[in-house]
């Protein structure tokens, strides 16, 4: 009942945003496109228009990307600084993932002799924080526990991973994983916390990201060197999956396994019977698009923060479309255009 | 090139016909692998969009390369005729994935393995029938044949663990399309070797044929 005194305003503001979303007459003009400065045409008629007009030709796919995250950051900014508690920390809750992503690129690009200027500018905005250059200096994740990421919201995520073994590409992949199911558990108690439609809604998206990343870390670990016993470390504590699918998950050696492991349970069966035996391509666009519809149903209810989630994962879904229209008009290849495209409204 | 084909054709000469066949033979083999080459380009750079579409632009980037100083994993050795003359072509020959790794499988050894590998293959098919001694014979050639291939898968995860240890079947798919592009590149370079020395043998024949006319 008192919702709207301190979120009103935002959730009024959030809600005018998602009506700005690229509709599927918008998406038909787009993939009917010619050439990248064709796109640059169409999108200057949407929001994004500001930020794309002064980018001269030639265009490129990444600048495209880059210009149109940054409105989506604009409007976040805007959103947290007139936020009050506790709606400014669940904003900032989902930043942390993107948080978990630079620093991983930062220690990786390290591990490669790459410059970190060059590296500071392949990160993502939203996860971005003061001492975030020192992350070149470390050699173990204690080190790097010590030296940066202890004065972070991350820090509490480093628990389970710290160990004084210098850091490879495994160890990296590893402690990626590790930092980001942290991450999802503690949003997760935090959402339940909250309580109300924010809580019940909350876990619903954030115990589907948990069986999306759980059936993602199964596929792209067949045939690694990673353990069973260490493939079922990096899998959350909660979700649909939790915690038989997870023991199924464990020791499938192939993607048909992976699909008896999953079909069992009935909101991923649909999932799994938009793609053919022995395939994984199309599994992501099947995943988006029910990530997309339980987005979209968040808005159905009001007085709730789970809205504000939910605007900034289908802005990032909308942003993703448009990179792979981008790249597919970049190489001429439109008739493959419908392979990855998710539809939001 | 047509008048030399129309002299050939109004003078006769059976060894100028077989070289000038030849020479078509090369061309359209070369233009049908020009052809096989940009379609497999062309896959590849869709899919490497599409693992770059599922893992994130920050995650696949040109950032993330290993600078360090560090073996070749693939190798393209070219080898020349001796003697000069202009039918003979030099020869590319490439090896995949024979970077060595703490001492492990060299690259000479690896290219030794993989041509037993496939040689073993020949001698399985002709003999059906098989005796213990054949049965421990097949179970070595087994064994390194599987050792190849461990090998080389290792070589192509290490090859992708810029990007990350645990990465999509898109980004190995990708990588699979390049490699083949590249078999496909040296094939080339061979074709054209061998489209060359042919023309210059039907240039041969041709001053031949016109210096006793």
């Amino acid at each position: 009942m008192t919702f709207n005194i301190h979120g009103g305003y935002l959730e009024a503001i959030v809600r005018g945003h998602r009506a700005g979303l690229l509709t599927a007459a918008d998406y038909n003009n787009l993939c009917q496109c010619e050439t990248l400065d064709d796109i640059k045409m169409h999108l200057s008629a949407t929001e994004y228009g500001p930020y794309l007009q002064n980018e001269p030709s030639p265009l490129h796919t990444t600048t495209i990307v880059e210009k149109c995250t940054l409105k989506l950051v604009d409007e976040y900014k805007h959103m947290l600084c007139q936020a009050t508690e506790p709606l400014s920390t669940f904003l900032e809750y989902i930043t942390y993932g993107h948080m978990i992503d630079n620093v991983v690129l930062i220690v990786t690009g390290t591990l490669h002799e790459r410059d970190v200027q060059e590296l500071l500018e392949k990160c993502h905005p939203l996860g971005m924080f003061d001492s975030i250059a020192t992350l070149a200096v470390a050699q173990n994740m204690r080190e790097l526990y010590r030296l940066v990421l202890v004065d972070t919201p991350l820090a509490p995520y480093f628990s389970e991973c710290i160990t004084s073994e210098d850091l490879d590409d495994m160890n990296i992949e590893i402690m990626r994983n590790t930092l980001y199911k942290a991450y999802l558990e503690d949003f997760y108690k935090f959402c339940q916390k909250l309580g109300g439609a924010t809580a019940e809604i909350m876990s619903d998206l954030l115990a589907f990201e948990a069986d999306r990343r759980a059936v993602n870390i199964t596929i792209n670990s067949i045939g690694t060197e990673l353990t069973r016993d260490d493939r079922r470390k990096l899998y959350s504590s909660f979700g649909l999956l939790y915690p038989y699918g997870h023991e199924e998950l464990a020791v499938c050696e192939d993607i048909d396994q992976v699909r008896s492991a999953m079909e069992k349970y009935p909101p991923y069966q649909s999932i799994f019977a938009k793609i053919s035996y022995g395939e994984s391509q199309m599994l992501d666009k099947a995943f988006y698009e029910e990530e997309v519809k339980r987005l979209c149903l968040a808005f159905e209810q009001q007085f709730h923060y789970a809205v504000f989630f939910a605007y900034m994962r289908l802005r990032e879904q909308e942003i993703r479309n448009l990179m792979w229209i981008s790249e597919c008009v970049a190489q001429n290849q439109k008739s493959r255009v419908h392979d990855s495209v998710v539809f939001i409204f | 090139m047509e008048e030399s084909i129309q002299t050939i054709d109004n003078g006769g000469g059976e060894e100028g016909e077989i070289a000038t066949l030849r020479f078509l033979d090369s061309l359209d083999a070369y233009v049908s692998l020009l052809n096989s080459l940009s379609s497999t380009l062309r896959q590849g750079w869709l899919e490497l969009a599409s693992a770059r579409h599922s893992m994130g632009s920050s995650r696949i980037s040109s950032a993330l390369f290993d600078l360090k100083v560090q073996s070749a994993s693939t190798t393209c050795q070219v080898t020349d005729s001796s003697d000069g003359s202009p039918s003979d072509s030099p020869h590319f020959t490439l090896s995949k994935w024979v970077s060595s790794r703490e001492g492990k499988c060299s690259g000479e050894e690896l290219t030794q393995l993989q041509k037993e590998s496939s040689g073993s293959k020949l001698r399985r098919r002709g003999a059906p029938n098989s005796s213990d001694g054949v049965d421990d014979a097949n179970s070595a050639i087994n064994d390194s044949h599987s050792t190849v291939g461990n090998i080389i898968q290792k070589e192509r995860s290490k090859s992708l663990s810029v990007f990350g240890a645990l990465v999509p079947p898109k980004l190995r798919a990708a990588q699979g399309s390049f490699e083949t592009a590249l078999d496909i590149i040296v094939e080339l370079a061979n074709m054209r070797a061998s489209m060359l020395s042919s023309y210059s043998q039907v240039q041969q024949e041709m001053a031949e044929i016109g210096d006793s006319s």
